[in-house]
């Protein structure tokens, strides 16, 4: 039932306006808030903290409708529930919850996620970013760049470097209201796709937050970052199912109706086997994907699996939406059509969130015992 | 004003052409391994019934008769939206039955269920389209029936409702009891639920009953109608190329068009 939502509010609100909204790259402010009206802002955040109370299982099912529709607004929604709402939920003080969770999930607040710096991206660990503790005040210095929903977000989690050590060990998180002074927007990207979702620039210049505001304890940072990211990681597999599958849906309805030769092109075993190493494809990276979301659930370990299920559906979706071009020949290429949109959109999920180059390492850590 | 809306799960109509297929042996449409939807005016019918009660009070009954598998969902679907309470008649051979001997056992439970002022039903359902369900179920309560209703307003007890027909619309006052069949307005679009509600559905409980519960007899089909055969209408595509000046082809398109009754 939470899968009808999902696919009712994707069809009925996201769909219309997704091709208008990746040509022009507006921010869909009102659909970002009907989706909080329904609940979908703070999906896995416990009821008593204004959220829906779901499970990692019908979170990815719910995020693989939304970016069936567009991966842009999938972003927007994926990164305050994985990415900021996750992190609260799992690691903030009780009354950073009740402060936060509420306005989070109730579209009130829009939360974004800052970790990569110019120099640190793959090598997050090794970020420059400042913090020292000033009287009542954390004081962060820094410029964290690629953040998603930058532009608007009002809670900004902001991993800074509290202590000399190296590597994760001096690293620490913190909850950031862009209304605390010293933090400003910086330069806003220009994207290949997920346009409708803004990535920016977020410069600290003396940014002053509340000593209260570290979340977890000093030096904890690090893994909370890494924790996250298992989270997220299969938002970003969503998004990349979402996508191929869009691909898939397309190029079959395309392949029915498109004649050539005398015969539709679906007639032609080159269009079939396509088409059914897409489904085949598609069906992997969704199972991997809900294998991680399960293991999730129940409470166990699952950062080698959620990266399995990224580094695949992200990889099928590249594939996927490539096909999906090309089967649909000319008409894959213009806008009018959606192939060229997925296969912009695709491109980002074997990016962000971990390369797929980091998710082999991720991965072949674990194969060989090296975690 | 207490309300039993029925409705009926049917194969998403929305599913693309080619996902259609006909079962030959039940001449029925193929369900099994399809997505299962409350059928569209079923759906604009409890939507009409929640917002009757937003205005006026009182109770939402959903009301579903299948097999139990596949119209568990409808009811949950139908809780999340705001309805108060459900009620699930199993009956596996549902499907291959037709309106008047479903209508006999909707009446039934509808009896058994008790106190009702209003009972709502889709104008036609997405698949059978026999728009026959709100006449024979009025006919079963000894209630009024007003079909193909797309507004209704409660008046000092009273209903009144407006009437789509073919002239233009009706207002049409209504003594309730009353059995309405709802068609579309702009008004009346099926409302999202909530996740939260959708997880609090799950929890509330549904009752479930049988056609013997309801000492409905099971007659083995609609008395005195017999589905002889079905098929897929097949799609043609025609182009037609109309010759002469333009001011000739313009008068002639318009002359084709309405021989086609499009204008």
């Amino acid at each position: 039932m939470v899968q009808g939502l999902a696919r009712d509010f994707a069809t009925r609100e996201i769909l219309p306006r997704a091709a208008h909204l990746d040509h022009t790259g507006e921010f869909p402010k009102d659909l970002i808030q009907k989706a909080a009206d329904l609940g979908l802002m703070g999906m896995t955040v416990p009821e008593q903290y204004g959220g829906a109370g779901m499970d990692p299982v019908s979170y990815v099912i719910a995020q693989e409708e939304f970016a069936r529709a567009s991966a842009g607004v999938q972003a927007i929604i994926t990164v305050n529930n994985s990415l900021v709402c996750d992190p609260i939920v799992a690691f903030g003080s009780e009354s950073q919850k009740r402060r936060y969770l509420p306005g989070l999930s109730s579209g009130k607040d829009l939360g974004c996620y800052c970790l990569t710096e110019p120099s640190s991206g793959s090598d997050a660990m090794s970020l420059r970013t400042s913090a020292r503790l000033d009287g009542d005040a954390w004081v962060l210095n820094g410029t964290k760049t690629f953040v998603t929903n930058g532009v608007e977000a009002t809670i900004c989690i902001v991993y800074a470097r509290s202590a000399p050590d190296p590597g994760a060990k001096g690293i620490s998180a913190f909850i950031v209201e862009k209304q605390f002074p010293g933090i400003r927007v910086g330069k806003v990207e220009k994207k290949l796709g997920i346009k409708c979702s803004s990535t920016a620039e977020i410069i600290l210049d003396s940014c002053r937050a509340p000593k209260e505001n570290l979340l977890g304890e000093p030096g904890m940072g690090g893994r909370i970052a890494l924790a996250t990211l298992d989270g997220g990681r299969l938002g970003i597999a969503a998004q990349a199912v979402g996508i191929a599958r869009a691909a898939l849906e397309d190029s079959a309805a395309f392949a029915r109706e498109r004649r050539q030769f005398g015969q539709t092109i679906g007639e032609f075993q080159a269009i079939q086997w396509a088409l059914a190493d897409m489904a085949t494809r598609i069906d992997a990276a969704r199972l991997l994907m809900y294998r991680a979301a399960y293991l999730r659930r129940q409470g166990r370990p699952y950062t080698k699996e959620a990266s399995m299920a990224k580094l695949f559906a992200s990889e099928a979706a590249m594939w996927a939406s490539h096909k999906a071009v090309q089967i649909h020949g000319g008409y894959g290429y213009i806008q009018d059509y959606a192939p060229e949109r997925y296969f912009r959109d695709a491109k980002i999920t074997e990016i962000y969130e971990g390369t797929s180059e980091i998710q082999r390492v991720v991965i072949s850590r674990h194969v060989l015992g090296a975690r | 004003m207490d309300t039993i809306v029925c409705l009926k799960q049917v194969v998403d109509p929305e599913l693309p052409q080619w996902d259609f297929a006909i079962d030959p042996a039940t001449k029925r449409q193929v369900r099994m391994g399809k997505p299962l939807v409350i059928s569209t005016y079923d759906e604009n019918a409890l939507e009409l019934a929640l917002q009757l009660k937003e205005k006026t009070g009182g109770k939402v009954t959903a009301l579903t008769l299948g097999p139990q598998g596949e119209v568990k969902d409808a009811v949950r679907l139908a809780l999340a939206m705001g309805a108060d309470e459900a009620v699930v008649i199993d009956d596996p051979q549902s499907p291959q039955r037709l309106a008047a001997d479903k209508a006999s056992v909707l009446a039934a439970a509808i009896k058994r269920i008790g106190r009702f002022d209003l009972v709502l039903t889709g104008c036609e359902s997405a698949d059978w389209v026999e728009r026959a369900m709100a006449p024979f179920l009025a006919e079963a309560l000894g209630a009024a029936c007003v079909t193909f209703i797309s507004r209704a307003e409660s008046r000092d007890g009273a209903l009144s409702v407006r009437r789509t027909s073919e002239e233009g619309f009706q207002t049409v006052d209504v003594r309730l009891p009353a059995v309405l069949s709802v068609t579309s307005d702009e008004a009346i679009r099926p409302r999202l639920p909530k996740v939260k509600d959708i997880m609090a559905a799950m929890r509330k409980p549904v009752a479930n009953w049988t056609r013997a519960d309801l000492g409905a007899e099971d007659a083995g089909g609609a008395k005195g109608v017999e589905v002889k055969d079905v098929s897929i209408p097949e799609r043609t595509t025609k182009v037609e190329f109309l010759e002469g000046e333009p001011a000739e082809q313009a008068e002639a398109l318009v002359a084709r068009l309405r021989a086609l009754k499009i204008l």
